[in-house]
């Protein structure tokens, strides 16, 4: 094998494809890039078997054939090369690197052991912008349980009705949900995309533009965005029913301006105790919202926020990183807040928009 | 299910030793096989990376394994399933406080889907018992309320209960059906209790639609429970929601069950599953030995169905244990086979003593042991040593003199006469049968 390419074009395809390599893996194939040149391009693959990439990019190539490169020494060559060029070629178990300043030689793996990409018929799929699924994504990721316990928390539920896709995810303390607009028609049924995996995709498709259409079976998903082929497992199991408890009535409601709220609660995070906690009152006489945090080791602070508000006077504890979370998918110049009372869930939604809702648990110490 | 896994063990034994110990880690963790069915053995992978590498990699291998172990083996897929181990792992943490209450819209039955009306053998011995599980599905709430449905341990009572909870549920997905033990009840209601939590406990029990309880015979004695029982029973039953429950005997024989619990089950409809009759032995045998996919000849059907004693899980027990032992031989299985293989494997029946059968027995009926020896007509005594006669002579094959001889030197004739007379009386009395059905079963 032998080609030659921009040292640019290989290195983001490198770094990109390094981001699928397990590099705790026991298996050598697994924390390693096959690279594969044929025709007039380069195909870089790599996966964790969870999810798997391919990324392929324009080469000049004299020798076709694949080599199977451990991540580490071929990315560390590649971010610290300025020369334009980079021409790879196989030289029995060896790769060498060249370009006009430096050589390097990379003890390979056998790549005939690199596993293969699962491909997924077309049977099922749906279309849509890419900004849309990285709105999606973006505004709901962060929500996903950490855990293990339950891989259906730790995973993104998307699903579509009535021409709109939906994004949710939870880790029981809160949970959010964002809905984008389908450029295809039909309903789309439950799939949960591992959150991990779900990261990732949206790292390949910020900065995109375009439609983009993907497959999906009952165990797997697949899109091709740009020179990007991207799959990931799916989880199996059932979202719980999430939308039972978004509340549809309120005693109190609130609206303020987003970016006041967002700085009220960085600012009180310096004096919120271990546990990020600030309390927030809504008092509809005053017509505002009280927030307070106090550390005893630090000290204390207060903030009043201007507010329109109705229903009746409430005061619940929260913590502040969840409620930070929440305004940050937010795009609009203000917010609603709306309370149920003590031990209920408080919703987080744009003022002007209804594409996004947010739940928070309140805090109980 | 244990002769599957231990195939795929051995498989995997076998498949170690010719792949490094890295590749074999990755990508053979979390494998089992599903099921195996026609000589295909579908083997559960974790996902579509795996399925398609073991396709493409190692089906040669893994083929080559099975067949060594097992003749039968004509081919093997591949499906992407959820590991067995694991799914039993996700134990469900109780809500702590400050959480979403997402738990109590996520909706759990309980039930083993393995448990359907399609795999249920109806015989003469429970169609009854199915007839009215039919109609409590087809009129849930109305037809027959409670059902309650009684029999010996292992002859399909669970497996009824969860197919009406199955179907239920698949026929109306929005309603809750929920499956639980009387134990399971028990402890919930303990550590409720302990925790200051009974009003959501006694919420979380009303909303069901159906309520499906299994084993109430574990309640026996627990009074709290009972009495929680009844409450939820009779909040369910004046809404009309379904409730089933199962026992190894007649609510009415329960010992130390509230008297007011004990009507509340009468009010419906009692059914009891009584042991197979040879003939539906026979067809259960024939229905479990080729769904593993394996033909025997009738004589060996109607044999295993004979020799194997007591209920349809130690037949199950049995057949597995023969169909193991016949695919290490690897050819087919004859009379002769079946019958040393049976012999080696079968338990020895318990030895029980004339003395033991009169105390267990005068227990039962509440009379003193030394009455049943001596030569008192009274009636109270009379029953019971009539009852012990007939089970010395029908269970455990004594000769009528010995009887009489062990039972204060009776005459033979009174023996015979005594058996005859319970034998007789067995057929239109229903509560001298379930007694007799009871103490059988103490005997065991």
């Amino acid at each position: 094998m032998k080609f030659e390419s921009t040292a640019e074009q290989l290195h983001s395809a490198a770094s990109l494809a390094s981001r699928f390599t397990n590099k705790q893996a026991n298996l050598p194939v697994l924390s390693s890039i096959l690279i594969a040149a044929e025709g007039g391009s380069a195909t870089l693959r790599a996966t964790n078997l969870e999810c798997g990439v391919e990324v392929s990019l324009s080469a000049k190539v004299s020798n076709q054939g694949s080599v199977c490169v451990p991540t580490a020494p071929l990315l560390g060559f590649l971010s610290n090369t300025h020369s334009k060029n980079v021409t790879l070629e196989l030289q029995g178990q060896i790769l060498k690197l060249k370009t006009d300043r430096a050589t390097a030689s990379i003890k390979t793996v056998p790549h005939e052991d690199f596993p293969t990409l699962p491909k997924v018929s077309a049977e099922h799929s749906f279309a849509l912008k890419a900004q849309d699924i990285a709105r999606g994504l973006r505004s709901t990721l962060h929500c996903a349980a950490t855990s293990s316990v339950k891989p259906e928390l730790q995973s993104v539920c998307i699903f579509g009705e009535a021409g709109k896709l939906y994004f949710a995810a939870t880790d029981s303390f809160r949970l959010s949900e964002r809905c984008v607009p389908l450029t295809s028609k039909g309903s789309i049924r439950q799939i949960l995309l591992p959150a991990r995996n779900a990261a990732e995709l949206l790292r390949i498709i910020e900065g995109q533009s375009g439609d983009l259409e993907f497959y999906y079976s009952d165990n797997q998903l697949s899109v091709h965005a740009d020179r990007v082929y991207y799959t990931s497992r799916l989880v199996d199991g059932s979202f719980p029913n999430y939308r039972q408890i978004i509340p549809k009535e309120f005693a109190t409601e609130a609206v303020v301006l987003r970016e006041d709220l967002s700085q009220a609660l960085k600012s009180l995070a310096v004096f919120s105790d271990k546990f990020l906690q600030v309390s927030l009152t809504v008092d509809p006489k005053r017509k505002i919202v009280e927030l307070s945090s106090r550390n005893q080791d630090v000290g204390e602070e207060d903030v009043t926020l201007r507010a329109a508000v109705s229903g009746e006077e409430s005061k619940m504890n929260f913590n502040s990183r969840y409620l930070g979370d929440g305004l940050a998918p937010i795009s609009g110049e203000s917010v609603r807040l709306r309370l149920n009372g003590a031990g209920k869930a408080m919703v987080v939604k744009d003022a002007a928009d209804d594409s996004f809702v947010y739940l928070a648990m309140p805090m109980n110490r | 299910m244990t002769t599957t896994r231990e195939l795929w063990e051995n498989a995997l034994t076998d498949i170690e030793l010719s792949l490094p110990k890295a590749a074999f880690s990755t990508w053979f963790r979390d494998t089992h096989i599903v099921r195996v069915e026609d000589g295909v053995v579908y083997v559960g992978v974790p996902s579509q990376f795996v399925r398609d590498w073991f396709a493409s990699k190692y089906h040669k291998l893994i083929l080559g394994s099975l067949r060594q172990l097992s003749e039968g083996v004509r081919s093997v897929e591949y499906i992407i399933s959820k590991h067995p181990k694991k799914n039993a792992e996700e134990v469900r943490a109780p809500i702590a406080a400050g959480e979403l209450p997402l738990e109590t819209v996520h909706v759990q039955t309980n039930l083993n889907p393995r448990y359907l009306f399609e795999s249920f053998i109806v015989g003469p011995f429970n169609e009854l018992a199915h007839a009215a599980a039919q109609a409590v599905v087809k009129k849930p709430g109305i037809a027959y309320n409670p059902l309650f449905i009684y029999g010996e341990t292992g002859l399909g009572k669970t497996h009824l209960i969860q197919a009406i909870g199955n179907h239920f549920r698949a026929k109306a997905p929005e309603r809750k059906v929920f499956y639980t033990t009387s134990e399971k009840f028990y402890l919930e209601y303990v550590s409720a209790m302990q925790g200051g939590r009974i009003p959501a406990f006694k919420e979380k029990f009303r909303e069901y639609d159906l309520l499906v309880m299994d084993d109430i015979q574990f309640l026996s004695g627990k009074s709290g429970t009972q009495e929680e029982l009844f409450h939820l029973f009779n909040a369910l039953f004046d809404k009309n929601k379904q409730l089933i429950f199962s026992s190894d005997q007649h609510p009415n024989l329960t010992q130390k069950l509230m008297e007011r619990l004990k009507s509340r089950f009468n009010q419906g409809m009692i059914v009891s599953i009584m042991p197979p009759d040879h003939e539906s032995r026979v067809a259960i045998v024939r229905s479990k030995v080729s769904a593993r996919g394996v033909v025997l000849a009738d004589e060996v059907l109607d044999y295993i169905a004979t020799a194997v004693e007591g209920n349809v899980r130690e037949l199950e027990g049995a057949i597995n244990s023969l169909l193991l032992s016949s695919e290490m031989r690897s050819e087919s299985l004859t009379l002769v086979d079946a019958k040393a293989l049976l012999r080696t494997a079968g338990a020895p029946k318990k030895a029980v003593s004339v003395e033991e059968v009169v105390k267990l027995v005068s227990d039962f009926y509440g009379v003193e042991t030394h009455s049943i020896y001596e030569k008192t007509r009274r009636k109270e005594v009379v029953r019971p040593r009539q009852v012990i006669m007939y089970v010395l002579r029908e269970d455990f094959h004594i000769s009528f003199p010995t009887i009489g001889e062990k039972l204060g030197g009776r005459d033979h004739t009174t023996v015979i006469h005594s058996c005859d007379k319970i034998k007789g009386n067995m057929k239109v009395d229903s509560v001298l049968s379930q007694e007799l059905q009871q103490i059988r079963m103490m005997l065991k």
